[in-house]
């Protein structure tokens, strides 16, 4: 796996020049009892653009964090310029010459670009110095200009195109002595043109020397821009290769893994569609606008049949979150209609629509699905504290209110030690099942689930996936959004695939096709077409 | 992605730690005041010891402080309703101030062969004003994301002005000089509990609503939900409960017991209404609130420690020269350090300072 | 005539108000509400009539008042950016206690309830000879003018360049705005918060002073009236503007003027007196207003 990094630093080595600009080796970090990272090990030299690609969860984002002196490993090395370094804080990273620009942008919205740009090493003598403004806008100007961009430094950062600020964020990293850039995903924001836009900006860095650590999911952007790929998944290096030497369905199918056999035989246990299915959920032509950081949604059109789970894969920030709660009522719906069991609930609230039998489990579940510092109690029996045999009129049968909740926990099995401990106290697995035991109580029709085994152990993984088959099996319908391929092929009856806000594809989860959809999910502008 | 939260906390020291937090401010109170007490040579010991017995030393002493507590009890449960939910009313002076001068409007304008029939109008005019005096704020918070803070504060100003204004034109007593309403009816009069002492039937009025909140907190749909407001407000929305009903709701509630301890102030204690109805019971409540943790026992502790510590700072100050003021300090720190424990459930509390 | 005494009269009502906001919104713009700016008046009133009876001398007395509310203001920073403090609720522990601590000196040490009269308490000087209040119309007003108001409104003419053009002003504005920004540039932002919250007590300072020494000298326990709130309205009105601000604080200060005449000419002071917290609240609801369509939340 080295063999190419090599071939890479020599193609750009002078005598000057280290062998290694940024280097990882063997690192190793856990949280808790999950594994993030176990023994990475990576090469970046000088003045190439290295591409690390994987899924959600790979363990990614924990490398960069990593290398950026946000988080120590719990064993391994980093190499900065050949030399073994300790980074304990960002600072110390960007004194090494070593930046990141972070998906959400580090810019005061309120001060302007220029004063984003030079804050914390203005151009000034002493605190009460006048900031030479001059210097400061010739400098921006002078890294602007390297790449032929230029940029109206006056205007309030908060009101600048995010393309703008991105800019602004790289060149004040540049400005600050960074030699390696690390980039999070840095696309995800930008609309195509301006992609194009970024990099030829990297590219022009590329060629004055800069080093360039590019994060993405998006196979496309990597196959144009990198010199280099590296794979991770699962915590581990998969592949590793330069750019020119792979293609694309090389790399997606190291990002998507070999699919494990035994899993398809769960297929076999799914119930038949019967003939008398009836339409749970129309979807049609569902649309919202883009609002602050939010995703648009683009004429999203789909059913869901009693007794069958129709799963949702994608890579994550595609829309997916949006729709979700478009579905349970939590966003307004610009345009399009809902329609449940024959009722249009486009405009009802949230409670109207749990009313309906529409149940829902959150993607986030410390913040939305569970109040964490709540207890086992409320948070189980919360929603159906209106309704009897824990409401009597306006006042609460405690007693019911425990037995009910006592009764919900026993029947999907969740381990808790008092009714009262705080929801927290939980293990993560527990808290789910928690979740789920307050979401199904009332018999729902419709469940949406929204990634329900993130951090979740196995045994944790395997509960949950019976509950949902349980619940389908018994006539249930659920809508499954996983960024977990493996979840969604055990699971789903039918698959749709989303990408851009769009649904790209719909695939029958019998003759789904792991490599298939991984296509789908990563390329989507061959989808464009 | 990775929960690192799980697996915290345990019984034991959860409740060691409650009890320290309720102790924390006062002993950082004590000392300080301890300190203001050596500085002057006075010995703190001795002066708290006297406090302690002017406090609680005898069936006089105790009605004494039990009538200082009882503003307290109204001004306490009316600021918890709010925070406990996570609306942070500061509001609570204002309706105090106004349901006071509502009941004693009704209480000398009402016809005296009314008689202590009248005393039922007095309260419910005062509840009325005092709930529509949060129910703006209430509103303008849950409708157009106007901070509540802000606009509580100034509310109470406005409060202050336009009670200034009655008692001192339209309101004002021919009969007795500046600044009172005339006195209300002697029918309208809450009865007095133990005379001397001014402790009247209003205190029992405000175990009532301390009781009705404790009720309320465990017992009521409406309660429960406040509760998972205050704790969670997106984990509430997706549960199905709606946020902006639940803060006005519990605006109204506050105003409600607000204008109720206002008015309990104007028809047991004063008899009447004037200027400088309240030296800062809404305040104190807050304090009292802090301190209690939102709890119904808390609540009752903190309204009779702040009333002891009021009742004795006066005779103290008559025995042994030591200025009343110290109670302000003591008060002052328990407040500032009340809610130095509470940083933490200020985290989830949203923007602020834009 | 009237009309030269209002103006002379607005003028001077103006200054502690405004020297307040001025502190209050360097505050706020590091992102800070300060609630506590009466108690830091209050204190520095205090110190201004001491120092002043003790040493004969204004300027001592006024700087004393100003780097007491300093001090004051540092050690509220503390609990609020290090104990993570409520700012609001410490805010106003810290007003009560403020006012609790000086009674009780007061009470103690000068034996008087409320009221402190010293000896040789040295007036605020007036900057233009007497002759000038023969000028007509503002006549008034230049007699009366002393220095702590020409500072205030030198402060406020010079704050938009200081916020915007120095390192000190754009780190504080950072600070505020996005604190987790002005971190990930190497800067502490508790640090510049806990600078933004002396200097609203250096100005408070100032402020209480010149309630003392302008014309009274001398001491009460109710000196500052909730000048300390009017001066919150004033930068929540201004919207954190040093020269809106300013102006807010002169209508503010016009209508404190205008509540003595009012009330010979049957206008009800107190109700003129709600006025600056009516424009807050108004204010903020039109904000609110204007806001209210980008919620994308569905309720």
């Amino acid at each position: 796996m080295q063999r190419s990094a090599i071939a890479a630093t020599t193609r750009t080595e002078t005598p000057d020049k280290p062998k290694v600009r940024l280097g990882a080796v063997d690192i190793h970090k856990y949280y808790g009892s999950v594994q993030a990272n176990s023994g990475i090990s990576l090469r970046v030299a000088p003045g190439e653009i290295h591409a690390v690609v994987g899924e959600n969860g790979a363990g990614k984002s924990t490398l960069m964090r990593i290398l950026q002196g946000l988080e120590q490993p719990d064993s391994g090395a980093i190499i900065v310029d050949d030399v073994e370094v300790r980074l304990n804080h960002p600072q110390q990273a960007l004194a090494l010459g070593i930046g990141m620009v972070h998906q959400e942008f580090m810019l005061a919205p309120d001060l302007s670009l220029l004063e984003n740009f030079v804050l914390g090493i203005e151009p000034a003598n002493g605190p009460l110095g006048r900031i030479d403004w001059t210097t400061a806008r010739g400098a921006g100007d002078a890294l602007a200009g390297q790449t032929g961009i230029s940029i109206d430094w006056s205007r309030r950062a908060g009101t600048a195109p995010v393309h703008v600020q991105q800019f602004v964020e790289i060149i004040r990293l540049l400005h600050r002595g960074a030699r390696v850039l690390i980039l999070d995903e840095p696309t995800d924001v930008l609309a195509p043109p301006q992609v194009e836009d970024l990099f030829n900006l990297l590219r022009g860095l590329r060629d004055n020397g800069t080093t360039i650590l590019f994060i993405s999911h998006k196979l496309r952007e990597v196959m144009a821009l990198a010199d280099l790929v590296t794979v991770i998944r699962r915590g581990r290096v998969t592949f590793n290769s330069a750019v020119a030497d792979t293609d694309a369905e090389i790399i997606a199918e190291h990002i998507i893994g070999e699919r494990e056999e035994p899993a398809l035989a769960v297929i076999d246990d799914r119930a038949p569609i019967d003939g008398t299915a009836e339409t749970v959920l129309a979807v049609k032509d569902l649309s919202t606008p883009s609002v602050e950081k939010s995703h648009s949604l683009d004429n999203i059109g789909f059913e869901i049949n009693s007794g069958e789970i129709v799963g949702m894969a994608g890579v994550t920030g595609n829309g997916q979150a949006e729709l979700v709660e478009c579905l349970v009522g939590l966003r307004r719906i610009e345009k399009g209609s809902l329609v449940h069991r024959g009722q249009d609930i486009t405009l009802a609230s949230n409670a109207a629509r749990r009313a309906r039998g529409l149940a829902f489990v959150s993607p986030d579940r410390s913040h939305e699905g569970l109040a964490t510092t709540a207890s086992v109690e409320a948070n189980v029996v919360a929603g159906s504290h209106r309704s009897p045999p824990i409401a009597r009129g306006p006042f609460l049968n405690r007693s019911a209110m425990r037995r009910v909740a006592a009764e919900r926990l026993d029947r999907l099995g969740v381990t808790y030690a008092n009714l009262s401990d705080p929801a927290k106290s939980l293990s993560g697995g527990n808290q789910q099942r928690l979740v789920f035991a307050r979401e199904i109580a009332g018999d729902p029709s419709l469940l949406v689930v929204s990634q329900p085994t993130r951090g979740v152990d196995l045994n944790g993984i395997a509960a949950i996936h019976r509950i949902l088959r349980t619940f389908r099996d018994n006539g249930g319908s659920v809508f499954l959004v996983s960024e977990e391929l493996d979840e969604l092929l055990d699971l789903a009856d039918r698959i749709l695939v989303i990408a851009g806000g769009r649904i790209v594809g719909q695939r029958d989860a019998n003759d789904a096709d792991m490599a298939e959809l991984g296509r789908l999910m990563v390329l989507q502008d061959s989808a464009d077409g | 992605m990775v929960d690192m939260t799980a697996h915290q906390g345990g019984g034991g020291s959860e409740l060691f730690s409650r009890g320290f937090g309720l102790a924390f401010p006062f002993l950082v109170a004590i000392a300080v005041s301890a300190l203001m007490l050596l500085l002057i040579g006075e010995n703190p010991f001795d002066i708290f010891t006297l406090m302690a017995n002017e406090g609680f030393g005898s069936q006089r002493r105790i009605s004494a402080t039990l009538s200082a507590a009882t503003p307290l009890l109204f001004t306490g449960v009316a600021t918890a309703v709010c925070f406990r939910s996570g609306v942070f009313n500061v509001g609570v002076e204002g309706a105090f101030v106004l349901g006071g001068l509502a009941a004693a409007f009704i209480g000398f304008t009402a016809p005296a062969e009314w008689g202590a029939m009248i005393i039922l109008p007095a309260f419910l005019f005062a509840m009325i004003v005092g709930a529509f005096w949060l129910y703006v704020p209430g509103v303008l918070l849950a409708r157009l994301d106007v901070d509540e803070v802000v606009s509580t504060l100034m509310l109470n100003f406005v409060a202050f002005g336009i009670s200034g204004y009655l008692v001192n034109g339209p309101l004002l007593s021919e009969s007795s000089g500046n600044n009172v309403t005339p006195l209300v009816h002697e029918a309208a009069q809450l009865g007095r509990l133990l005379p001397p002492s001014t402790l009247h039937a209003g205190f029992f009025l405000g175990l009532f609503c301390l009781a009705a909140y404790a009720f309320w907190t465990r017992r009521t749909a409406d309660g429960f939900e406040a509760e998972l407001v205050g704790l969670n407000q997106r984990f509430s929305r997706a549960v199905g409960i709606s946020i902006p009903s639940v803060i006005i709701m519990v605006m109204l509630l506050s105003g409600i017991v607000s204008g109720l301890g206002g008015a309990s102030h104007a028809l047991g204690q004063l008899h009447r209404f004037s200027e400088g109805f309240s030296p800062g019971y809404g305040f104190t409540g807050m304090a009292v609130a802090l301190l209690g943790r939102n709890n119904a026992f808390g609540i009752l502790f903190g309204a009779v420690l702040f009333g002891a510590l009021a009742s004795a700072g006066t005779t103290v100050q008559l025995f042994s020269d030591i200025p009343l003021d110290l109670v302000n300090i003591i008060e002052g720190t328990v407040m500032i350090f009340a809610v130095v424990e509470l940083g933490r459930i200020t985290l989830f509390r949203r923007r602020r300072a834009t | 005539m009237i009309i030269e005494q209002v103006i002379a009269a607005s003028l001077i009502m103006t200054t502690p108000i405004l020297l307040a906001a001025i502190g209050g919104l360097v505050n706020r713009q590091a992102g800070i509400v300060n609630i506590a700016l009466d108690a830091k008046m209050l204190a520095g009133a205090f110190v201004a009539v001491v120092v002043s009876s003790a040493t004969g001398g204004w300027f001592v007395a006024v700087l004393a008042a100003a780097l007491c509310g300093a001090a004051i203001g540092y050690l509220f920073s503390l609990v609020i950016t290090r104990a993570k403090a409520n700012m609001i609720v410490a805010g106003l522990g810290l007003n009560v206690l403020v006012a609790g601590f000086l009674g009780f000196i007061l009470n103690w040490f000068y034996n008087s309830s409320g009221t402190l009269r010293l000896p040789g308490v040295h007036l605020l000087p007036h900057v233009f000879p007497e002759s000038s209040g023969n000028v007509p119309v503002i006549g008034g007003a230049l007699a009366d003018l002393d220095p702590l108001t020409l500072f205030a409104w030198g402060s406020v003419l010079a704050l938009p360049w200081l916020l915007a053009n120095t390192r000190l002003g754009l780190r504080l504005r950072a600070a505020g705005n996005a604190p987790q920004v002005a971190r990930a540039v190497g800067l502490s932002e508790k640090s510049l918060q806990d600078f933004g919250t002396a200097f609203a007590g250096f100005f408070s300072g100032l402020a209480g002073a010149h309630l003392a020494l302008a014309s009274i000298g001398l001491f009460n326990e109710g000196l500052t009236a909730g000048r300390g709130f009017i001066a919150l309205a004033a930068f929540y009105f201004g919207r954190n503007r040093p020269v809106t601000t300013a102006l807010v604080c002169l209508l503010f200060g016009f209508l404190d003027a205008a509540q003595i005449r009012m009330q010979t000419a049957g206008l009800p002071p107190k109700l003129i007196g709600t006025i600056p917290y009516l424009m807050v609240l108004v204010a903020l609801c039109l904000a609110g207003w204007r806001n209210r369509d980008r919620k994308a939340m569905a309720q």
